[in-house]
């Protein structure tokens, strides 16, 4: 329950703090689309990759200089 | 049998010779639609008139009369695309896209718009501004997403050859689902101009979904606008992943792509090798995140509280819940595809191909899309983005080759993956495929592609 709470609380937040509109069945979807990615995003935050950082010039259609 | 029924290169060739008329074609195509689109939901869209304009202006191109179908996600002369969508968020506007260009240049005649899943947004198909589309081996099965309709009407027979898009995955999946060669290519090797995300998106690409792999390598040197050359890849060297998801695969779909690799090995007179890949799920979801919020980067938030009440409730959702992804992430994300890219350019010194299921159960039920896995009950999209998402992350080409049929009669696919611009050896390896299971595979039919032979 508690972190049901938490999730609204986030979309409520952000969708206020963009002025962005949503009626129940979308607020349901968003709620949903927490419940799956989100647990997976803090994953993310706190994957430990060293000092990798973005590529400089990045170009998908080869192999990564260097 | 019609011509239609004959492989791409094949109804290509009698069109050259003179054995069958262009009009013919064309007009035994469209009676094919009219014959078996209403079960299927594949086509959403002719124009005769136009495809009757394009094959008088055809020129001697390879593909001279050929009728072929494009994703609702390029826009033609013509008409703009509606991305299976209700509404798009940003404008679209008839135009020649690089997929429609490189078709006209070729000769090919753009007999029909295929269906989309709404927004490109899932592997399954079941959703759309036009029905979901239905899969030919099973029309209460998805067929695949979100390029549902070209590999629908190719399996269904009704072209030879269709033109898609994969963002993540929306081209391998529908192979998968549909039992055909769908070729996700290396990025930016195939016409893109003219996409409504081509200035952003570091994830799209065109590609084509065909019978076989020989036709995939004439459509797709189309799409390239360049032959993509046919080679050796005698001593073929796969590399496999042994990790927790990667073994997360229905049984029949596992033992049916061991098979499958191990004929590939042999026919190859290879190896097989198991490799690692550490953080393969947080590559899937990176992939994911960075598709997302490229797609909103041209959004104002206010936009979406005019969100067309036609759109899904899912897509109005989830076009909302993308606003709040937070940066973070999404430069996390990016750093996990330079890591990603780094850890694949040195596997791929040690193997040629990497090698696993395409997705991880065949194709679920339209109306429930859930897919049972060792460790559960996934939806199809949950479970599918896991072995896709790597190669739009990363920009590295890829391919499903049908390897088999579940029990209950639906194909399976297996994916190879190579380095950047290898996209010629993946075609190479699925034509080795094919050879080792005796086109087994490649020739089996659907059966809406067999119920009642338009003529030609």
């Amino acid at each position: 329950m508690a972190a049901l709470a938490r999730a609204e609380d986030f979309i409520a937040a952000g969708l206020a703090s963009l002025g962005i509109e949503a009626d129940e069945i979308e607020l349901a979807v968003m709620a949903a689309a927490h419940a799956l990615f989100w647990p997976e995003i803090l994953d993310l935050l706190a994957l430990e990759i060293g000092e990798v950082s973005p590529e400089r010039g990045l170009d998908l259609s080869k192999a990564p200089a260097g | 049998m019609s011509a239609l029924d004959l492989p791409l290169r094949k109804q290509a060739a009698a069109l050259a010779a003179g054995e069958i008329g262009v009009a013919e074609l064309l007009d035994a195509s469209l009676a094919r639609i009219e014959e078996r689109n209403p079960a299927l939901n594949a086509v959403v869209e002719t124009f005769p008139e136009r495809s009757r304009e394009m094959l008088d202006a055809a020129p001697a191109g390879p593909l001279r009369g050929v009728p072929v179908v494009v994703k609702d996600e390029w826009p033609l002369p013509w008409r703009a695309q509606r991305f299976g969508a209700a509404e798009m968020l940003t404008p679209a506007e008839p135009a020649e896209s690089g997929p429609y260009r490189a078709l006209r240049d070729a000769g090919a005649t753009i007999v029909g718009v295929g269906n989309m899943h709404e927004a490109g947004a899932s592997s399954t198909g079941n959703a759309s501004v036009y029905g979901a589309a239905h899969n030919p081996w099973n029309p209460e099965r998805c067929p695949g997403g979100s390029s549902s309709g070209p590999a629908a009407a190719v399996a269904a027979g009704i072209v030879a050859g269709a033109v898609g898009a994969d963002g993540i995955g929306s081209i391998r999946f529908p192979a998968a689902y549909c039992g055909l060669t769908g070729l996700k290519p290396t990025f930016a090797r195939s016409a893109m101009d003219g996409h409504h995300m081509a200035a952003v998106t570091s994830m799209i690409v065109s590609g084509p979904l065909c019978r076989d792999a020989a036709d995939t390598r004439l459509l797709g040197s189309v799409l390239f606008g360049t032959a993509l050359a046919a080679g050796d890849c005698a001593g073929l060297r796969i590399g496999v992943l042994r990790d927790e998801v990667s073994e997360d695969v229905a049984p029949a779909v596992r033992e049916t792509c061991e098979a499958a690799i191990a004929a590939l090995r042999e026919e190859t007179g290879g190896e097989v090798s198991e490799v690692t890949l550490d953080d393969l799920p947080a590559s899937a979801l990176s992939a994911v995140l960075i598709a997302n919020t490229e797609g909103m980067s041209g959004i104002a938030p206010r936009r979406l509280n005019r969100l067309s009440p036609e759109l899904s409730p899912i897509n109005r959702g989830f076009a909302k819940y993308r606003m709040l992804l937070p940066a973070a992430a999404a430069v996390k994300a990016e750093r996990v595809r330079a890591l990603m890219r780094r850890r694949l350019a040195a596997l791929f010194e040690q193997v040629d191909v990497l090698a696993w299921p395409t997705v991880p159960a065949v194709a679920p039920p339209l109306e429930v899309p859930l897919v049972e896995l060792p460790s559960g009950t996934l939806t199809a999209d949950q479970a599918n983005v896991r072995g896709a998402g790597l190669a739009n992350l990363t920009g590295i080409p890829a391919i499903s080759v049908p390897v088999g049929l579940s029990e209950d009669s639906m194909p399976i696919g297996l994916q190879l993956q190579a380095a950047w611009g290898r996209d010629e050896l993946l075609l190479d390896a699925a034509e080795a495929l094919e050879r080792a299971n005796g086109r087994r595979w490649v020739e089996q039919r659907a059966p809406l592609a067999v119920a009642g032979q338009t003529e030609a």
